[in-house]
């Protein structure tokens, strides 16, 4: 083969691709513009096929509803394999691509892009819910619709003290013993670890070592021992499902006696599948109805996952849809808000768009919406479940803002 | 002899003549022209996106002149260069946020400037360090010592002990304001543009300064048979250790750089893979070649970008595209290894070489 004839075909190509961009680019007057990261093949995959699904889904419903007062969404998904990096390089793009807003995923990007999507103005609804992301004074345009790590964290474990320990033949001889099993390394899992502590000495705990369990542990027998070493009545796991999972059956192979309580993206429909018994009694944060459940506008979601997405059984659709779902209803609700007040930019989807949120309703058992100027957490109480043969079945609605309304509104703020 | 065009032959006097930088008025002409392309045409015309796109060029040249240094000049193969450029980032990160400054000195914007030369020197350091075998292996036993390099240094010191400080977890941002240089806040893709032109015009002077010293004698001597080297009187292990040291510094260089340019930092920046793909870039651009390390680079980022321009009306009918670049864009590297094993071995510079010989000797090039 002569290859300067090789050579000079990719020219063309790559010439002609980029006339046809340049072309593209100016077609897209009437559209509004939304970049959209997930990862559907790296380390946190096992949630986020399902959420990417979600969110495509709702982009599709939002455009059939007319779009932002007329104007589609034209959503610009990339999966960036749970790469910081790739992430960056991406958000780099959505914004030369006009993009008026993020849909973003994991906290790890999400924290480092913060400063930069602050200069830029550029409003960044993320899965990651982060509290580090809840505090306007430092992360203006960091939003999601749901309750932060955090938050669940400190109302899983309340939870658990509120039902079960009272329940503990040991339960008022002595203190309860807890430990946290999460990947050090990763932000996401460490985001809640100061909360969740501090929750714990407030309510009398005694803290143990934390495990080191990765994301995509399959083996986790030496931490289950350590856990074991310290008779732990209760372990806090961060990590998400499939890692959790493991962790879970281990504790149950090696008898560990304890309980499990776990962060939202650890506890969903897969961990009954995956774990089986050892599942029975876990008890987690659930940020969203799970899917196919009857509640408010869950027969939407229905419909455009069997519309758009055949291919996947509505059996294997998980939560993570839904969790999708409210932060693509929020977005477009605050364009929609900002766009009738004719200023639809970064800043006037924050301000006149999500910060104008009263307790407005997605329906989807999301707690109604609440952003102010000052505080990013859209509410205070967190449904706790537990998982009760196969099924989730609600322990407690732990009301942290009413219990403790001078530490909600003082001092758990951003942390 | 001229002092505008080359002569048809060597009519050298001295050996300042023959090691001249600019050796007649066409070549002086033809690098203010280059100069003014990339200072003053290049800002003028590009737009933020495309600014980032150069200082990606920039970063990857960064770190490929390190690797070219040690696999082109020296014959040391290392896969384990951007355990280096990370020691750079962290260090220069580390410094910029946790070492108390006197307020005289941020006020003056020299935290980072300094942060720069400290992150250099310690990656240098560091690299030395994970060099000290190649004063006993080598080939393929020192690939696997210089991979060793990147899983202790970024897998493990990094991820479960550096990236921890502060409590913060993994990632560590730069608020908005903490790298400054002298006046300037480098807060925009325009002025990391510009830092990055100073840094890698300043990389490549040196660099092409020490391989016409005696040490890049030295280096290429012992790239050519380490044995004759030492028979003539080279100390090996000196000469590779300092080459090690070198490479390391380019790299902490490089990672220092890096983090005016994204203000945040986390241990995935600096994968294996990136170790990887700067060996990528040097063997497309050209190894044993400075030249090689420039086209190397500006051609593995803009193929990439070309791609993604070209994938994206494609989008439109076939979604999943965007999903898939990811992986796309790695098989297109390792494609556009294949391609230029089989049609290009020497590399771009060697392309480039030829053409340069043709105007050279042009009419007359038989």
């Amino acid at each position: 083969m002569n290859f300067k004839s090789v050579w000079s075909k990719i020219s063309i190509f790559l010439f002609v691709l980029a006339l046809i961009t340049s072309f593209s680019a100016m077609a897209g007057a009437a559209e509004v513009k939304v970049g959209g990261l997930v990862d559907v093949t790296g380390a946190t995959s096992d949630v986020g096929k399902d959420y990417a699904l979600g969110m495509s889904d709702a982009i599709h419903y939002v455009n059939d509803q007319g779009g932002v007062n007329g104007k589609q969404i034209k959503l610009y998904q990339f999966d960036y394999g749970y790469r910081i990096p790739e992430a960056l390089t991406k958000y780099k793009l959505f914004k030369r691509l006009g993009s008026v807003a993020v849909l973003g995923w994991g906290t790890g990007d999400t924290e480092a892009l913060s400063p930069t999507i602050t200069k830029d103005e550029m409003p960044y609804v993320s899965a990651s819910y982060s509290a580090h992301l809840t505090n306007p004074a430092k992360t203006p345009y960091n939003l999601f619709a749901a309750t932060d790590y955090s938050t669940n964290a400190r109302a899983a474990i309340t939870a658990w003290f509120d039902k079960r320990w009272p329940t503990h033949p040991d339960y008022g001889k002595r203190k309860p013993r807890f430990v946290c099993s999460y990947h050090f390394a990763h932000p996401y899992c460490s985001a809640p670890i100061k909360a969740i502590k501090d929750q714990a000495e407030l309510l009398g705990f005694e803290v143990g070592p934390d495990q080191n369990v990765t994301l995509t542990a399959i083996d986790t027998k030496s931490q289950v021992l350590a856990m074991k070493d310290f008779k732990a009545d209760l372990v806090w796991h961060g990590n998400t499902t499939m890692s959790v999972s493991a962790t879970v059956r281990d504790a149950f192979a090696l008898g560990l006696g304890a309980d499990h309580i776990v962060n939202n993206w650890g506890f969903d429909e897969n961990l009954p599948r995956l774990a089986g018994k050892a599942a029975e009694g876990v008890m987690g944060a659930t940020v969203a109805e799970f899917f196919g459940n009857n509640v408010k506008n869950m027969d939407i979601v229905v419909e455009y996952a069997k519309k758009y997405n055949p291919g996947v059984p509505l059996e294997k659709r998980l939560v993570r849809s839904i969790q999708a779902w409210a932060n693509v209803l929020a977005l477009w609700e605050a364009m929609n808000r900002a766009d009738k007040a004719g200023d639809l930019t970064g800043p006037g989807i924050l301000k006149k768009g999500f910060e104008t949120f009263r307790g407005f309703d997605i329906g989807l058992s999301v707690p109604p919406l609440n952003y102010t100027a000052t505080d990013h957490r859209i509410a205070g109480q967190v449904p706790i479940y537990e998982v009760k043969n196969g099924k989730f079945a609600l322990v407690e609605l732990v009301d942290l803002k009413g219990r403790w309304p001078d530490k909600w509104a003082n001092e758990w703020l951003g942390w | 002899m001229s002092t505008t065009w080359l002569p048809c032959g060597d009519y050298h006097q001295s050996y300042l003549e023959d090691h001249a930088w600019f050796q007649t008025k066409f070549i002086k002409g033809k690098m203010i022209l280059l100069g003014l392309f990339l200072f003053v045409l290049i800002p003028w015309l590009a737009d933020s996106y495309w600014l980032s796109v150069c200082n990606q060029i920039g970063y990857t040249l960064l770190g490929a002149l390190g690797v070219q240094l040690l696999i082109g000049f020296c014959g040391q193969v290392t896969l384990g260069h951007s355990a280096f450029i990370a020691v750079g980032a962290y260090t220069s990160t580390l410094l910029i946020l946790e070492f108390p400054w006197p307020q005289l000195m941020l006020n003056l914007g020299l935290a980072y400037p300094i942060s720069i030369i400290v992150a250099a020197m310690v990656a240098g350091l560091w690299s030395v360090l994970f060099g000290l075998p190649s004063a006993r292996v080598k080939g393929f036993y020192l690939i696997l010592t210089t991979m060793a390099a990147q899983f202790i240094t970024v897998d493990f010191v990094i991820t479960q002990y550096v990236s921890q400080i502060g409590g913060r977890g993994q990632a560590f941002s730069l608020p908005p304001g903490t790298i400054k240089v002298g006046p300037w806040v480098i807060d925009t893709d325009f002025k990391v543009y510009f830092m990055m032109l100073v840094l890698v015009t300043l990389c490549i002077i040196g660099l092409a300064n020490l391989l016409r010293s005696r040490a890049g004698r030295a280096w290429v001597a012992i790239r050519d048979n380490d044995i004759s080297a030492e028979v003539m009187g080279i100390n090996v292990v000196k000469y590779k250790l300092l080459a090690f040291f070198v490479a390391g510094f380019l790299g902490g260089i490089a990672g220092a750089f890096w983090i005016s340019n994204l203000a945040a930092i986390s241990p995935e920046h600096f994968t294996w893979f990136w170790s990887l793909w700067l060996v990528g870039v040097i063997l497309i651009g050209g190894v044993g070649s400075i030249h090689g390390a420039i086209f190397g680079s500006i051609f593995m980022v803009l193929v990439m970008e070309f791609l993604q321009i070209g994938i994206m009306p494609l989008a439109d009918s076939y979604p999943k595209l965007l999903m898939d670049f990811l992986f796309i864009k790695e098989a297109a590297f390792g494609l556009a290894i294949c391609a230029f094993m089989i049609f290009e071995p020497y590399g771009i510079a060697y392309r480039w070489w030829q053409i340069k010989n043709y105007f050279n000797l042009w009419p007359f090039s038989y």
